[in-house]
């Protein structure tokens, strides 16, 4: 999930966004101000809690829009002046990298490095698990691990027909291919890319307040180390292949499954080697297509 | 014959036609380098405008100043009479100014209808929030859309092709579809860079015919960047002649054609 807004500024601007993981960083902490939750003993606004307490499903949607503003700031700010000068793609990697450490340090400053947990039973009543398992065979499965899954599934089916079937979804694909005939076709360049951005910006929120309602919130460089992870999937669905990139956040999720719980160190490891066969196998990707060769 | 002189010359010859394009003292600095230096001439409705010269003469970068690709250094361009050369290039083009480019700039992995259909997303006035919510409106012009990008794939001859990516297309159907694409803007002011590029001399013909048949059923004004000297001679109403950036003639094509700069400029030149 936290890969599909990788996924869509990469198809859409052919740059890899690393502010995307402060980004979702940032979703889970909106979302746990916005449920109410203090602040811990460090940083600047320390035992401090917003004087609105939403339940957390209401939290998350309202912490991802404001990620995606976040997002459409740091647009303007890092990514449409280097763009407007028409720099390499490279500089515009260092200048996203170098907001997600801004980012990632404002955190620290203002709230402190330490965990935090989402107010207990974030889904309400829903049972914490779900056997999936027959007779005395249980295979138990986490609900927010169904929740997070359902979500992506549905955001990828949106995403996808959005970007297929519409309009604005059409003259997306037309600036991912080129973007200056785009413009002289009379389509807003600047301002779609704004759009991209804000969306992206909400997913990566979302799946940050969903993923920190699974696991906590592992302290401001909790994006991070999913920042990581998350390029590994994206090149494992294929770069810029929106459905390939939930095909590929699955199929490392279980890779990684299968690490025995002693080597569970090495779990990291594991991505990245998967990573790396795919990188000789299928450079195009699980779901791509072979390039044609050009004769 | 001067720059200056020959834009007045022009202005006595040209019939009294309201002037869709005016270019003032175009300039474009790149360094130390001027492509473009003090350029003016005015484009009248419904007229075929030529411009030609040399390799290197500033008529991409013209053309790039025209439609916003490229900021002017100085000077102004007018379009109906309002100042368009602060405009983003998407802003020119809803203003009815479409282009096609020298090396072909299609969108290669979308079908041919859809690179057409991008481009008549302009006319579709109903917004975003139309489009997803199925108003009426935005899905009678949905279901409109497609029956107009057919119309122009059949004037080109592409209709049989509509569902092939662009990539995949012969490059002769590649520039038509390229210009199919540009009518789609509805435009009034067409700029067509060197649409002859790479053709033989059947192509060339039948394309000036083409081109001819647009501009009479479209009402079109159509300004034109071409190296095949004889199709400009025989297809434009006037034409300009750049050299190193500077405007050296302006006028008919038999006039154009006698002009020592120019003759010196083809010959003497290379």
């Amino acid at each position: 999930m936290f890969a599909v807004g990788y996924t869509l500024i990469f198809s859409i601007l052919r740059i890899i966004n690393f502010a995307h993981a402060a980004i979702f960083t940032l979703g889970a902490y909106f979302t746990y101000a916005l449920t109410g939750s203090a602040f811990g003993y460090n940083g600047l606004l320390k035992n401090s809690a917003l004087p609105i307490h939403l339940p957390f499903l209401l939290a998350a949607v309202v912490g991802a829009m404001l990620a995606g503003l976040v997002a459409i700031v740091i647009e303007r700010l890092a990514f449409r002046p280097l763009r407007n000068r028409g720099a390499d793609p490279l500089l515009s990697l260092v200048s996203s990298l170098g907001v997600a450490v801004v980012i990632v340090n404002v955190i620290q400053y203002l709230v402190g490095a330490e965990n935090y947990s989402y107010p207990a039973q974030p889904y309400g009543n829903l049972p914490t698990a779900i056997n999936f398992g027959l007779g005395s065979q249980r295979i138990p499965v986490r609900t927010v691990q169904i929740v997070i899954f359902g979500v992506s599934v549905v955001i990828m089916l949106l995403l996808t027909y959005w970007l297929n079937r519409t309009k604005t979804g059409k003259a997306l694909r037309a600036i991912a291919e080129d973007a200056t005939t785009a413009s002289l076709l009379g389509i807003n360049t600047d301002q779609l890319i704004l759009l991209t951005f804000f969306l992206s910006g909400m997913v990566g929120g979302l799946s940050g307040a969903l993923i920190g309602s699974s696991v906590s919130i592992a302290g401001p460089y909790f994006g991070i180390s999913f920042g990581l992870r998350g390029l590994a999937v994206i090149v494992l669905g294929g770069l810029g292949d929106i459905p390939g990139a939930i095909v590929g956040g699955v199929v490392l999720g279980l890779a990684e499954a299968f690490v025995p719980v002693q080597y569970i160190a090495y779990k990291d490891a594991v991505a990245f080697a998967v990573l790396f066969l795919m990188l000789l196998l299928r450079p195009q990707g699980l779901l791509g297509r072979a390039e044609l060769q050009k004769v | 014959m001067t720059a200056q002189a020959a834009a007045e010359q022009a202005a006595q010859v040209g019939p009294a036609r309201s002037v869709v394009l005016q270019a003032e003292r175009l300039t474009r600095r790149f360094g130390g380098l001027l492509a473009v230096n003090s350029v003016s001439f005015d484009v009248e409705e419904g007229e075929i405008f030529g411009l030609i010269g040399p390799n290197g003469a500033g008529k991409t970068t013209l053309f790039n100043m025209i439609t916003g690709l490229q900021r002017l250094s100085s000077g102004s361009v007018r379009y109906r009479g309002s100042e368009i050369s602060k405009l983003r290039p998407d802003q020119i083009a809803r203003r009815g100014i479409a282009r096609t480019f020298q090396n072909i700039r299609l969108f290669g992995n979308l079908s041919a209808l859809e690179n057409v259909m991008i481009a008549q997303h302009v006319h579709l006035r109903s917004g975003v929030l139309g489009g997803v919510l199925g108003l009426p409106l935005s899905r009678r012009e949905e279901q409109h859309a497609p029956e107009r990008a057919c119309e122009l794939l059949d004037l080109v001859g592409l209709l049989g092709r509509a569902y092939q990516e662009a990539r995949t297309l012969p490059y002769g159907d590649q520039r038509r579809l390229e210009i199919a694409r540009a009518l789609a803007l509805e435009p009034t002011l067409l700029l067509l860079d060197e649409p002859a590029a790479g053709m033989n001399p059947n192509e060339k013909h039948d394309l000036s015919t083409f081109i001819r048949g647009l501009h009479d059923r479209f009402k079109l004004t159509v300004l034109l960047i071409e190296h095949h000297v004889p199709l400009v001679l025989g297809l434009c109403d006037r034409i300009a002649v750049l050299n190193f950036g500077q405007l050296i003639a302006l006028g008919a094509p038999e006039q154009v054609r006698q002009d020592p700069a120019v003759i010196d400029a083809y010959l003497g030149a290379e």
